[in-house]
């Protein structure tokens, strides 16, 4: 994306961030991790048992980044053995199907969930990044419109989301870029608010103003 | 259930009204929820029972009306008597009578006010409500008629030595021939020893029994509180060994070395004249037990997999006939066909109302369409085999809807409908292969849990190393080996490995647990790599998950067999050990799902000839493990 511009600061920094990526069954988390990671799509794969997870890394603003990118088995009946692998984590994924309203509405209890077991205090900031996957399907078969996800977001005091097809590979790579700024942007802000010295990216990202939840349509940043 | 012939002179015990039947077998469905009268009786050939029977006028149709049963409170009457019974309750008929042979532990809670009795295999028979007051009258009484035994893993229940055990009616006998107090306490003490010191324990032991001859009657007194005092040292010691995982401080950590392994070549398969050879004329296998040892050591032949998997998965029993199977074959189709047709005759409405079943159907469809499509038979659009794949799991819900569907299940019907190429047999040998995994999809994952535990606990007596190394890296929880465990390496192994995988660890030989065995045989041969590159756990998560499709089948179950060895024979086994791989135990808590009495294996044991027949049941040994602990070892791989 950026490779191109002046360096500004030494390159060999590398910082290594912790994805998780949540959702019901068969939105495509699996899938949309094997697409980042080694750009291949199975549209037979297995559903996930257990837990998985890959590493890549991303170059943003002459900076790398190692993801590490985990993802879970989503049924219900799993979560004792899933919720520890929250904690820890720099970035959370939430993830619905645009054809499929019920894994949408249950975006708040992925969300909840996370919150919760990786111990997040209250009012704290977090980079979630909210992914509708699966926007290679035809308008007929959508259930949740780009609106109501925006909406949702809004409300949420979510700032990225983006639609994907991890089929098509369509903003896959972005929707992981822009999780990353997200998470620069706030440790940024967290940096500025309170501790001096820090050992992350110092961009030349602008301080915003106010609070995450009223900057609206900043996901395509 | 027994029977028991009417005109037999019956001695009420224990009498106690206003006890509700709670659940109990099919045949008095018609009686639960209903309240009525529990007695402890004895026939004139000195048969007990515990009976319950329906309060008198009432016996028909209305009885299931739940609020009848709070209306017609019944005045708390609790007597205990020995005369015989009036004419009018000679008819018992309608009564539940349950033999004292058949209990073989009960357990109480809801303070006293619920009492299950289980049978040998830990199944309930039947749970009783005290609607007055609570059971401690009924098990009091039970207490003074049969010996019971606090079970140390939960404290509401209470295990019911066998008494038909021989060894245990001889050893019965001469305590009371000695006049040795019956009460458990002092066999309970000689078991403590034998587990502390087998060998000179066992003489001891004998001797022992010589000196309470000479000694007078008042020294033999063992009050309550010694037996609870023994209860709990044993308690404590066993958690010790099984929730310290973190610390790394084992009791087996100093094990010299095992004896040196041995190489168990795989054998021939088992083939079709051999398979004939076991039936008589009639079509009976009389010697399962061979057949079973056959398949441990070299598999089936493909071709007879079909055949022969029935059998491995409790659908057809090994002694039927061929016309008896025919039969059965015939009513399980009856029975399959109506459970399909209660989920298909479901209205869209009846769906939406019904918020469990609908997220049971969901998650399968999502599921059958992400299970061995790659495989020919379910691959393509629009493919019957996966319809067919569905329907089973659909059906497995009415089947057993407290366990509905999880995640893995798909994985374990697949080849199995694959091979049978039939729903209905698909169907009810995957009812037999969950009936031994259904642990693994508990509500709570306990049995998961459980199952990661107790392959810490084994490791760490093999390979304690290994084992520590696991500790230090923020991997005691074993959580890396959760695929495995949970659909028996169905994803790291192709379809055919994995049939030829399945069908030995089906025989149940040559101990329980076999499958934990296997995954320490995979994670030694790991051991270098892991250890050499200092791997942390995700590192260890990602190597094991990256074994995938990399694992030798013969190879693993080979060096499993040779673990099984180095761990029988070594002279440090331990109780836990024996335990899980339900190996005749030193130890003195050892009374469910033994055969055997404890005093027989304790002296077998520390003859060092120690030889019982194998288990079949995967799930019989269930340790349960310090949750807490695991729950915080897990999490702290993040803090």
């Amino acid at each position: 994306m950026s490779s191109a511009r002046v360096n500004m600061r030494p390159s060999s920094k590398n910082t290594l961030l912790k994805v998780v990526i949540l959702g019901d069954g068969r939105v495509g988390k699996s899938c949309l991790m094997n697409r980042f990671v080694s750009n291949q799509f199975d549209e037979h794969s297995f559903h996930t048992i257990g837990v998985e997870f890959l590493n890549k890394d991303l170059n943003l603003d002459d900076c790398t980044y190692t993801l590490q990118i985990w993802d879970t088995a989503g049924q219900e009946r799993f979560r004792t053995l899933r919720t520890p692998f929250y904690r820890g984590s720099d970035i959370c994924m939430l993830t619905y199907a645009i054809d499929d309203k019920s894994t949408f509405s249950n975006l708040q209890m992925w969300k909840n969930e996370f919150l919760y077991y990786a111990d997040i205090k209250e009012n704290t900031p977090f980079p979630f990044i909210v992914v509708g996957n699966k926007s290679d399907l035809s308008s007929t078969e959508r259930e949740v419109s780009q609106v109501e996800m925006e909406t949702w977001c809004n409300e949420n005091g979510i700032t990225s989301y983006i639609e994907t097809s991890a089929k098509d590979a369509n903003n896959v790579q972005e929707a992981f870029r822009m999780a990353v700024r997200q998470w620069i942007k706030l440790e940024t802000r967290a940096d500025k608010n309170e501790i001096p010295f820090n050992d992350t990216v110092d961009l030349k990202t602008k301080h915003v103003e106010g609070r995450t939840s009223c900057c609206i349509g900043s996901g395509d940043e | 259930m027994s029977e028991t012939s009417e005109s037999d002179e019956v001695r009420e015990l224990f009498v106690q009204d206003g006890v509700l039947l709670f659940s109990a077998a099919a045949s008095f469905i018609n009686f639960v929820k209903s309240v009525g009268t529990l007695m402890i009786t004895e026939y004139s050939d000195g048969t007990k029972f515990i009976e319950w029977k329906p309060i008198d006028v009432t016996v028909d149709s209305d009885i299931q009306d739940q609020e009848w049963a709070v209306v017609n409170t019944v005045e708390k009457r609790i007597r205990t008597l020995s005369g015989t019974v009036p004419p009018e309750h000679k008819n018992r008929s309608k009564y539940l009578r349950i033999s004292f042979e058949d209990i073989k532990s009960f357990r109480i809670s809801d303070k006293s006010r619920r009492l299950t009795l289980n049978d040998g295999k830990s199944e309930p028979i039947c749970t009783y409500l005290f609607q007055h007051g609570n059971c401690d009258h009924l098990v009091g009484c039970l207490k003074t008629l049969v010996k019971t035994v606090a079970s140390r893993r939960d404290k509401h229940l209470f295990i019911i030595p066998d008494i038909k055990d021989p060894e245990h009616e001889k050893i019965d006998r001469s305590f009371a021939e000695l006049n040795v107090c019956t009460d458990s306490a002092y066999a309970w003490k000689l078991w403590n020893n034998f587990q502390e010191r087998p060998v000179v324990a066992t003489f001891e032991a004998f001797a022992k029994i010589t000196d309470l001859v000479y000694r007078g009657p008042e020294h033999r007194e063992i009050d309550a509180d010694d037996v609870k005092e023994i209860l709990n040292r044993s308690i404590t010691e066993y958690e010790s060994t099984t929730t310290t995982h973190s610390q790394g401080d084992y009791e087996v950590i100093d094990v010299p070395d095992l004896p040196k392994r041995r190489d168990f070549p795989r054998g021939k398969p088992l083939n079709l004249e051999q398979w004939l050879g076991v039936q008589d004329n009639e079509g009976r296998i009389e010697d399962s037990e061979c057949i079973k040892l056959m398949i441990f050591q070299g598999g089936i032949v493909p071709s007879l997999r079909e055949e022969v998997w029935k059998y491995l998965l409790d659908y057809y029993p090994w002694n039927c006939t061929k016309i008896e199977r025919q039969k059965l074959v015939s009513q399980k189709n009856d029975e399959y066909f109506s459970m399909k047709l209660q989920w298909k005759t479901m209205t869209k409405t009846q769906e939406d109302n019904f918020t469990d079943y609908k997220e049971r159907k969901t998650q399968i469809e999502k599921d059958v369409s992400r299970t061995d499509r790659t495989i020919d038979f379910y691959a393509g659009d629009n493919n019957p085999n996966l319809q067919i794949l569905n329907d089973i799991l659909m059906t497995y819900v009415m089947y057993n809807f407290d366990l509905g569907y999880v995640q893995g299940m798909s994985d374990l019907l697949s080849p199995i409908l694959h091979l049978m190429q039939s729903e209905v047999d698909a169907f009810w040998c995957f009812v037999g292969f969950m009936n031994k995994l259904s642990s693994n999809f508990d509500a709570d994952q306990v049995g998961m849990k459980e199952q990661l535990s107790n392959l810490h606990t084994i490791l760490a007596f093999i390979d304690p190393d290994l084992a520590a190394y696991f500790d230090s890296h923020d991997s005691g929880n074993m959580f890396f080996c959760f695929r495995w465990l949970l659909v028996w390496f169905k994803r790291e192994l192709s379809e055919e490995d994995c049939m030829s995988f399945w069908e030995v660890l089906w025989t149940g030989f040559p101990c329980d647990n076999f499958h934990l065995l296997i995954c320490c045989a995979i994670l030694t041969e790991e051991k270098r790599k892991l250890m050499d590159n200092n791997f942390g756990f995700t590192e260890i998560l990602k190597h094991i998950n990256e074994l995938c499709g990399q694992l030798n089948v013969e190879k693993i179950l080979n060096d499993a067999q040779g673990i099984f060895y180095q761990i029988k024979e070594s002279e440090q086994l331990t109780d836990v050990v024996r335990l899980l791989l339900g190996l005749p135990i030193l130890s003195n808590n050892s009374f469910d799902n033994h055969e055997t009495s404890p005093f027989e294996e304790s002296i077998d044991a520390s003859n060092g000839s120690s030889s019982s027949p194998p288990k079949c049941s995967v799930d019989n040994v269930r340790i349960s493990p310090d949750e807490v602990t695991f729950e915080k070892s897990l999490s702290s791989n993040f803090l």
